[in-house]
């Protein structure tokens, strides 16, 4: 709670540095998203403790998790030179799922005493590796949204786009590159670890939505990456193509959850 | 004891009459020494460039009669022998400290915020310390110039900006590239201002240039001076898988580039950025080009009127430089205990 009140405050103040056209290189904005995910990762933490394992039982948890996994790599990334305002940009989409994660429906409790049906090392890595997969690509969202502002500043408002202290354009391409190829991996690795699970014998694998659909997501990163390194994408459609598979991701990601057999 | 300025610059005087007052520099410390031997001053320092010529003086006498005395210095040293009337500006103090902050921080330069005059400041204060012609008063004066120099720098948008078209073209390039020194040039038509330009780029890292020009005899000449190399003119979209910037300043009066032209070359480059700098009147390059993905697009227009923003920013700043420079001068005389007696007399 008190976490998502802080990427509030942080997107509050994007909103403010967005009005200014980012133009002074300050740490208000980092520190503020820094104190909502210390506070995330001590909420996490202590919920951990409390099950024993990964907190990734419900979809409460996935949700902050991948909050997490997205507002640690921005706090990360932003530390390149130029790159502060990464904050601002994500900023927005740490508190809109945030707000969205605290639906109370979303955080079923497993009755008292009771465990999660599959638990372990590979359950573990399982969704670890694919949530953080997510907050990859949610970040290369935020990149690619702010190559595209930058981009239209160039040929539109040049001195806004001169006077603002966003980093180069082919900085903002090789990044956006970087995670979709690092959240490409770690999907790829996520995926092959839930091959692996036990499973039901009468809840078919190749059949249950979640399968389906996280597999529709790696040809879509696939074809994504591909085109854009083999067949000439513009780097134009590729940051647009990043931007939508990600909305595509956040709004389908619960439906399909709820929906899954195997996830249930 | 207090510090008066006395001087001509851009604002007051036409270069005619400034160049009649210059000093030569290996002249200064003679000068120096005759204002000292002269009991007209005890500390003195003499600022002389193209755009202002200044005697910053630290005198028993008072404000006055130090500056009539010391305008009487500067006719007599230079031997002038017309009329001199509001050519001639002084300060006393606090004005004059208030003076000396504005030139060291650009404030009073021609170009506003411009970095040339704080060196140029810097060199004759340093020329005036090694012939000893300073004190405890006009070491602390200078120094805290310096000071309030390099705070404006930082905390304000005063020297932010290109303002020329050239370093503008840069800033763009900048925007575009992460590295310069990575790309490849191309100069299409042997111009001055493409030269300016090329040059601009390789001051910020860009080591290959091509030159290429109708007068294959032209584009030589402005290889070897840029240390670039030639390729004919009929050849130069061949450069273009090559190149990611190119800078167009040809007489042709009709458009070079067109996007049925630049279409198939984007291809061929795999849709790398291109940056696109069409300094030639008529235009070379066709705008319809910048609707074009990864092609950046500008001509001496848009470089000129980013060049005037950055200048009407400057003049933005100016006031709140202005008062930061206020309150550094009152927070020196009362470091200091200066003398307070007012003054700006101006002759």
């Amino acid at each position: 709670m008190f976490a998502v009140i802080f990427y509030g405050l942080s997107t509050l103040y994007s909103v403010f540095l967005w009005r200014k056209g980012f133009r002074r290189d300050e740490w208000a904005n980092y520190l503020l998203l820094a104190a909502g995910v210390a506070l995330h990762t001590l909420a996490m933490f202590k919920r951990g403790l409390t099950l024993h394992s990964c907190p990734i039982n419900n979809l409460y948890e996935a949700t902050t998790f991948l909050l997490w996994a997205l507002g640690l790599a921005c706090l990360v990334y932003s530390l390149l030179p130029r790159f502060k305002f990464l904050t601002a940009f994500t900023a927005p989409v740490l508190f809109t799922i945030g707000i969205f994660a605290l639906m109370p429906s979303l955080d079923v409790h497993l009755p008292p005493g009771a465990k999660p049906e599959f638990s372990g090392a590979l359950r573990s890595l399982h969704a670890a590796t694919i949530l953080q997969a997510y907050g990859a690509f949610g970040l290369a969202a935020v990149a690619a949204a702010m190559f595209l502002m930058q981009q239209r500043d160039l040929k539109v408002h040049k001195l806004r786009a001169l006077l603002s202290l966003l980093p180069s354009m082919q900085r903002l391409e090789f990044i956006m590159f970087r995670l979709v190829a690092v959240g490409f991996v770690l999907l790829t690795i996520g995926l092959t670890a839930g091959w692996q699970l036990p499973r039901h014998a009468d809840k078919p694998y190749f059949s249950d939505t979640k399968v389906l659909w996280s597999a529709l997501l790696w040809l879509v990163y696939l074809e994504t990456l591909v085109a854009y390194k083999k067949f000439g994408r513009t780097s134009r459609r590729f940051a647009i193509g990043i931007i939508v598979t990600f909305i595509f991701l956040l709004l389908t990601f619960w439906i399909t959850n709820l929906y899954s057999g195997l996830h249930n | 004891m207090s510090v008066v300025v006395i001087g001509l610059s851009h604002r007051s005087a036409p270069v005619e009459l400034r160049e009649r007052f210059a000093f030569a520099g290996e002249k200064i410390p003679e000068a120096l020494a005759a204002l000292r031997t002269s009991g007209l001053a005890s500390e003195a320092a003499i600022l002389s460039t193209c755009n202002r010529v200044e005697i910053y003086a630290v005198t028993p006498l008072a404000a006055d009669a130090a500056v009539a005395e010391l305008k009487k210095f500067l006719i007599a040293h230079h031997a002038y022998e017309g009329a001199l009337g509001d050519e001639v500006y002084s300060f006393a103090e606090p004005h004059s400290l208030h003076h000396l902050f504005k030139v060291a921080s650009g404030l009073d330069s021609m170009v506003i915020g411009e970095t040339e005059i704080f060196g140029q400041l810097k060199a004759a204060y340093e020329v005036a310390l090694a012939h000893q012609h300073t004190g405890a008063r006009l070491n602390k004066a200078f120094q805290r110039a310096f000071n309030v120099a390099k705070h404006l720098r930082t905390e304000t948008n005063i020297q932010r900006g290109s303002v020329s078209v050239m370093s503008a073209a840069v800033e763009l390039a900048e925007k575009i590239f992460a590295a310069l020194s990575e790309h490849e040039v191309l100069v299409i038509g042997a111009g001055e201002t493409s030269e300016k330009t090329a040059r601009a780029l390789q001051s910020r890292g860009v080591k290959k240039i091509t030159v290429t020009n109708r007068s294959p005899e032209r584009a030589v000449a402005l290889a070897t001076e840029l240390g670039a190399r030639t390729v004919p003119f009929e050849n130069w979209p061949d450069e273009f898988e090559r190149i990611d910037i190119a800078i167009s300043s040809t007489a042709a009066t009709q458009h070079i580039l067109d996007r049925a032209k630049l279409e198939p070359l984007m291809k061929r480059r795999k849709h790398r950025p291109l940056l696109l700098i069409d300094i030639a009147v008529p235009r070379d390059i066709d705008p319809t080009v910048s609707e074009l993905d990864n092609v950046y697009l500008y001509n001496v227009d848009d470089l000129q009127s980013i060049a005037n923003d950055y200048l009407d920013l400057r003049k933005e700043e100016v006031a709140r430089c202005e008062k930061i420079i206020a309150e550094k001068v009152s927070a020196l005389l009362a470091a200091n205990k200066f003398h307070t007696n007012v003054g700006r007399n101006q002759d």
